[in-house]
């Protein structure tokens, strides 16, 4: 009798659970008698660093942010959290009829974006530091490149080249002997860095020998030190790597690694603890986004990947129609650096770091504490404003004008710096520069 | 009567998992009953939806059974995630370094992930039988040991070339067939619910699986019976290890489109742990776990609908589906913790 009672009790339960979901399920969504013109929809896919990384899908959201204001266009996000997410979430968007652009942010959704912009040739895709079009040669030759799918890849040679400069300019100014790289896994990728950086310091040193006769010093083959730690993620190898650089009396280590930065940063602190340092040297570098504010006064600039600005142009290319176009010119890839140009627009991806900058950066630090709910921010944002600058402005003046220059000389053609990407030009190349 | 029992216990939880997440939702202005709708209309709107729903399910039916399989014969064998690791990384070696022809390279992967993930469970099981040690603490300390060496051999032997975020993808004729062009649903889930269907008569159906049983139930009477009690629970630690490599081999060579483990482990990573709940929420039974995996399936893909058409934050989705979930794993905690306090 009781469990009839406790049956009873629970069918009643589902039957009006039933009934309570059953009204809502099929009500179609009502369609509007006067379509008004509704704004183009554009879907930004994260990898699964998700929101509040304070890098590639924070940036990429701020990308957003800034279409949505310039060009009214809506935004939507759309967050994966494992990996088999990127298939269903990049096609759900796609599925959506007012989205025209989906992006797909890093390149672990390259795979993903090859195969499902296959599938949706009406729509327009985006990757962001993805090699998808590159997947697609492999796999479909037939197809490639595909019109509805572009890459958006970025000059880090260059931007390498600046900083390399910058930290060579800091070693002649502190007579430091040597500058430092901590390196992730080898890849091709980074080879791009690594000899980007190494020609920057070159550079310098042939600059200093002209216009600087005083500081300047022969380039030699150990004066960059650099390592390939091997991992993206275990911080520990980043402080072990960077902590061995600064016993060599590093001025500046540049962070080639992700999130092995605060390894680096661990390192810096050390010494800063046990010496009473406000402000370095030693200093290290950033990547990707502007980490100035990780530790105001000991990071003397980041090499940026604007990620934002690759999901604000081709947002305008999807407007302006030119999309399609450019993606059969280009074969899908889209470069993105310094002094590049799209018909005569200068569209540019690369840049050193400013104090300007560092605002929108101070800003993301402080959405993701509101989205994180954990502390972010080192210091309230004026007293990282303050720091920085005043890091900025206790370093000579002719040091921020040489690196200037160079980034002149870059626009302008006037020099090339070497971008490498295979085997042999590695090989080559670190025979040069060590 | 006796037998739908559980089943209704279990769709009433599924109720009132499913108030308890719209209430949760309430106080943050989210309609709860557009979320569900979204949520349900995602999972199995359309044929496409319903095999993502499937694919999202194959894995964690498998890692259900270990569990399961493990709490049938007294255990409470947490291990299905390291040995999915090495499932997987043997499924990586097999399928992307050994050149063999067609049908049997998918035989050859298959079953040297299973071997993988058996002999991975032999150590606790071995640990267990001989000396008594714990298997939660065993298994455990193996989960971490299996993260660390699969990441190893991942990144140092097995990478792509170039491509150092993952390694090399099985090779063509060890891939299952993909059931459905654009799908990611591939003939994978077939072999899983084969395999599920078999432990199912193996338990009820066989002397061994009696015993396996019986150990569970009551291990004096079992002993007084003469069951060889150390012979069941290596077999129950041996076809869990078993399950266990399956799935991890069901997201190299079953899932597209990357057909490789990343070296994070990011594809595979925590399928293991959500199978312990998916084993409760299917009380412990290997084909109620076919049905609660396909829930969870369901919650996981259809929670993208809920998130983009309702616009529900994702962290909130995760929070509604954690919820549901817990609600749902009450029934079958309750057994257990009847089961121990009565004994």
């Amino acid at each position: 009798m009781a469990r009839g009672c406790r049956l009873l009790t629970a069918l009643a339960l589902l039957g009006w659970l039933l009934g309570a979901c059953a009204p809502a399920a099929p009500t179609p969504t009502p369609v509007a008698p006067t379509p008004a013109p509704k704004p183009v929809k554009i879907a930004i896919v994260s990898d699964i660093g998700g929101r509040g990384d304070l890098s590639f899908n924070d940036m990429a959201f701020k990308g957003g942010d800034d279409a949505k204001r310039d060009f009214g266009v809506e935004v939507v996000e759309v967050i994966s959290k494992v990996e088999a997410d990127y298939v269903p979430n990049l096609t759900t968007a796609a599925r959506d009829p007012d989205v025209q652009l989906i992006v797909g942010v890093g390149f672990l959704l390259s795979d993903a974006l090859a195969e499902v912009a296959r599938k949706f040739p009406d729509k327009n895709f985006v990757g962001i530091d993805t090699y998808a079009q590159s997947i697609v040669q492999q796999k479909y030759p037939n197809e490639y490149p595909l019109p509805n799918l572009m890459d958006v890849v970025y000059e880090e040679h260059k931007g390498s080249a600046l900083v390399g400069a910058l930290a060579t300019f800091l070693a002649a100014e502190y007579k430091k002997p040597h500058i430092g790289g901590v390196f992730g896994i080898e890849i091709p990728v980074l080879w791009k860095f690594e000899i980007g950086y190494k020609w920057g310091a070159r550079w310098a040193t042939e600059w200093l020998a002209k216009n600087k006769p005083d500081k300047a010093f022969p380039y030699t083959k150990d004066f960059v030190l650099w390592t390939y730690t091997g991992t993206f993620s275990d911080i520990t190898k980043g402080y072990e790597a960077a902590k061995a650089m600064y016993a060599r009396d590093a001025v500046a280590v540049y962070n080639i690694a992700g999130p092995l930065g605060l390894g680096i940063n661990q390192a810096v602190e050390e010494i800063a603890r046990a010496q009473g340092l406000k402000s370095g040297p030693p200093f290290w570098i950033g990547v990707d986004a502007n980490q100035d504010w990780i530790n105001p006064g000991f990071i003397i600039a980041s090499m940026m990947k604007r990620v934002d600005k690759g999901v604000y142009y081709t947002t305008k290319l999807v407007l302006d129609g030119k999309f399609r176009d450019l993606v059969k010119r280009n074969k899908g890839v889209l470069v993105l650096g310094i002094g590049t140009k799209v018909d005569g627009e200068l569209m540019e991806g690369i840049s050193v770091s400013t104090l300007a900058d560092l605002d929108e950066f101070i800003k993301m630090g402080e959405t993701a504490e509101k989205l994180t709910g954990k502390k972010v921010l080192p210091a309230p944002p004026d007293e990282i404003r303050r720091r920085v600058k005043a890091m900025r402005d206790a370093q000579p003046a002719w040091i921020w004008e040489a690196v200037a220059e160079l980034e002149r000389m870059i626009r302008n053609g006037e020099v090339q710096v070497p971008m490498v990407t295979t085997e042999e030009e590695i090989k080559k190349w670190r025979e040069e520069l060590g | 009567m006796r037998r739908a029992r559980p089943l209704l216990e279990s769709l009433v939880a599924v109720g009132i998992g499913l108030i308890a997440g719209g209430a949760l939702m309430l106080p943050f202005r989210y309609h709860p009953l557009k979320a569900y709708q979204a949520l349900f209309q995602g999972a199995f709107g359309t044929p496409h939806d319903v095999m993502e729903t499937l694919a999202f399910a194959t894995p964690l039916m498998l890692t259900a059974v270990t569990f399961a399989v493990g709490v049938r014969a007294g255990l409470f064998n947490i291990g299905a995630e390291g040995q999915m690791y090495i499932g997987a990384i043997g499924a990586v070696f097999a399928a992307s370094l050994l050149p063999l022809p067609p049908g049997l390279h998918i035989l050859v992967a298959t079953l040297v992930a299973m071997i993988c993930g058996a002999l991975w469970s032999l150590v606790p099981a071995l640990l267990k039988i001989w000396r008594g040690v714990h298997e939660v603490i065993s298994t455990i300390m193996f989960n971490w040991i299996a993260f660390h060496l699969a990441t190893y051999l991942a990144i140092y032997y097995l990478a792509e070339p170039g491509r150092a975020e993952r390694t090399r993808p099985a090779l063509p004729t060890a891939r299952y067939p993909i059931l459905a062009e654009g799908s990611t649903l591939t003939a994978v889930i077939f072999v899983a619910i084969l395999f599920c269907l078999a432990v199912y008569f193996l338990l009820w159906g066989t002397r061994m699986g009696y015993e396996m049983r019986l150990v569970g139930e009551n291990p004096e009477a079992a002993r007084y019976a003469g069951v060889q009690i150390g012979q069941a629970l290596l077999w129950s630690f041996l076809i869990g290890g078993m399950a266990a490599g399956l799935a991890g081999a069901s997201q190299i060579i079953g899932r597209p489109p990357a057909w490789s483990l990343y070296a994070t482990l990011g594809n595979v990573a925590t399928l293991g742990f959500d199978g312990i709940g998916v084993a409760l929420v299917g009380r412990n039974h290997p084909l109620g776990g076919i049905l609660a995996a396909i829930l969870f399936g369901a919650l996981q893909h259809g929670g993208r609908f809920m998130e983009y058409h309702a616009g529900v934050v994702s962290e909130l989705v995760r929070a509604v589906n954690g919820l549901i979930v817990i609600t749902l794993a009450i029934p079958e905690l309750w057994t257990l913790v009847r089961r121990r306090l009565t004994l």
